[in-house]
């Protein structure tokens, strides 16, 4: 499990801390996801859990990082990346550029650990089996469109098999359905006991597969709870968070007087379906 | 996409671990320059190389491209070594100051034929060679898998840049930059698609080293291999045979046996 207590962190250079203050664990097999404004700190965050900040990236961390309660700054990199799978947001750079099929592109990092051939075979092949990329494999990795590239990332990300994921915004290169089979994926691995901290806009995907929602604003966690009650918060606009579209729909009929102000907002279709519904029979 | 010349076929020689097809080049090249007969080099692009090119179904490409590549030098060394060759006596025929002569002649053919062996043979191993295998197997023979790494991603990158640079031009045009005109404006066109590119590569380099440490890049453990290149006993043979004449070649040379 992840845990976070009181993180702070500053850049190399600079005394301003721009994460001041966060709180926040993923325990095992579940699926948190972090959603702020852009500029507050996601991808800081993400790196800080993996172990890059600060032995990589330098600059000043404080307060508590631990991953199955071993302070992750206090490893090796080596050995915190044998923990913590890392995401990153493009995955043009995610791809190492020096394989020249997407099956050995995906096996890369089960080489560089030394994981037997017979394993990478059908880890590579369980994974793109997963990802539903089997077809590729033969392919180039720089012949790929943008969401096939990120589907690759991801697999070479997962085919590691670590027990936490960190993805950052995995899914900004797919389309619904792409979107769609990555969060299937995300919570077939939770269910076999993976940890996944996800940083992500996608609300709609957010509210069906995270079991909460951590809001990341002013440097520090300002909100988090399920992800009903996190969506249908009103302060979500302050912090430059956006909600799913029925909630959004539903808020503006009733900040237009359309609908009672009392009424639970709602998240998804089937609550909007009862949602306008009961406030029109209700009319 | 990549920058290699790499043809995917299937032949006997496509078939040579590429260490072999690594070593008979490097082999070749040093024996025809440590062996100075016009002839030797000859004698290895007509019943080495071209048949080589033929079994491997790649002679039309190795035509195409060493006629691009070696046409130029080869003119030039017989116009500069041929008409103006200081040493020679044997006049063939005059043109005002160059003279053609026997010696310059022969000097022209001693280094063309050297230059077109060491051409052809690059040629056919880069026809015949998957450089993804290539780098697999020489880290399989203990080159560091970062130098395999550094190899193989700039063969990939390049042509991904080159991509990149191109969408930043397409967005730059579509923003009013005009590409026609004389040399001067072009050039200060093409500044504008610098900057980004420059930056975007810093911003990708760091992003890059990130996702690669991610994936062990850095591990202490024992790196394997997903690919297992295949290096019969004969090959090895073959190679430290090779190695071995290229050697004597080069004592040879040096006790002034080929003068």
């Amino acid at each position: 499990m992840i845990e976070l207590r009181d993180v702070a962190y500053a850049y190399p250079d600079t005394d301003h801390y721009v994460l001041d203050g966060v709180d926040l664990s993923v325990a095992r097999g579940e699926v948190v996801g972090v959603v702020g404004a852009s500029g507050v700190g996601k991808t800081t965050l993400a790196k800080i859990i993996a172990g890059f900040i600060p032995s990589v990236e330098g600059g000043t961390l404080a307060g508590s990082v631990s991953v199955d309660d071993v302070q992750i700054s206090s490893l090796p990199l080596a050995e915190a990346v044998a923990q913590v799978g890392l995401v990153i947001q493009n995955p043009f750079n995610q791809i190492s550029g020096a394989k020249f099929s997407v099956r050995e592109e995906i096996a890369f990092g089960l080489e560089n650990t030394g994981v037997p051939r017979d394993q990478m075979i059908s880890r590579v092949a369980d994974v793109a089996k997963l990802l539903r990329i089997d077809h590729l494999l033969d392919r180039s990795p720089y012949a790929l469109s943008g969401g096939q590239m990120q589907l690759v990332a991801i697999a070479s990300v997962i085919v590691m098999g670590t027990p936490v994921l960190v993805m950052d915004e995995p899914t900004s290169q797919l389309d619904p359905g792409g979107s769609r089979m990555v969060f299937d994926v995300i919570s077939a691995l939770t269910d076999a006991g993976t940890s996944v901290l996800i940083f992500e806009h996608k609300m709609e995907l957010l509210r069906e597969h995270a079991d909460r929602i951590a809001v990341l604003a002013e440097g520090r966690i300002v909100y988090e709870d399920n992800p009903r009650t996190v969506l249908t918060d009103d302060r979500l606009e302050s912090w430059s968070v956006g909600s799913t579209r029925y909630t959004r729909a539903a808020r503006a009929a009733r900040d237009e007087g359309l609908t009672a102000p009392d009424a639970a907002l709602p998240v998804s279709l089937s609550d909007s379906t009862v949602y306008f519904t009961t406030q029109r029979t209700g009319r | 996409m990549t920058t290699t010349l790499y043809e995917d076929r299937e032949s006997a020689v496509h078939r040579l671990n590429p260490v072999t097809k690594l070593v008979a080049m490097l082999s070749i090249i040093i024996i025809v320059f440590a062996v100075q007969i016009w002839w030797v080099a000859l004698g290895i692009v007509v019943f080495v190389v071209m048949p080589a090119a033929v079994i491997s179904g790649t002679g039309g490409r190795l035509l195409s491209l060493s006629l691009k590549l070696l046409l130029p030098i080869l003119i030039v060394l017989v116009l500069l070594q041929g008409l103006f060759f200081p040493e020679g006596t044997t006049v063939l025929a005059e043109f005002g100051p160059a003279r053609v002569t026997v010696e310059g002649l022969m000097f022209a053919l001693g280094i063309g034929s050297r230059i077109a062996a060491l051409v052809l043979c690059s040629l056919v191993l880069l026809l015949t060679t998957d450089p993804a295998l290539l780098m697999t197997s020489l880290t399989q023979k203990g080159m560091s898998p970062k130098m395999s790494y550094v190899i193989s991603s700039t063969l990939q990158i390049i042509p991904a840049f080159q991509t990149r640079a191109q969408s930043i031009l397409l967005a730059q045009q579509a923003r009013g930059l005009r590409l026609k005109g004389n040399p001067l404006r072009r050039v200060a066109a093409v500044l504008p698609l610098v900057s980004p590119l420059v930056l975007g590569m810093f911003t990708d380099v760091e992003e890059r080293s990130t996702a690669m440490e991610a994936r062990g890049f850095s591990s202490p453990a024992t790196h394997t291999s997903f690919v297992v290149v295949e290096d019969p006993l004969g090959q090895k043979i073959a190679r430290w045979a090779l190695a071995a004449i290229a050697l004597a070649s080069v004592v040879l040379s040096l006790l002034g046996v080929f003068k």
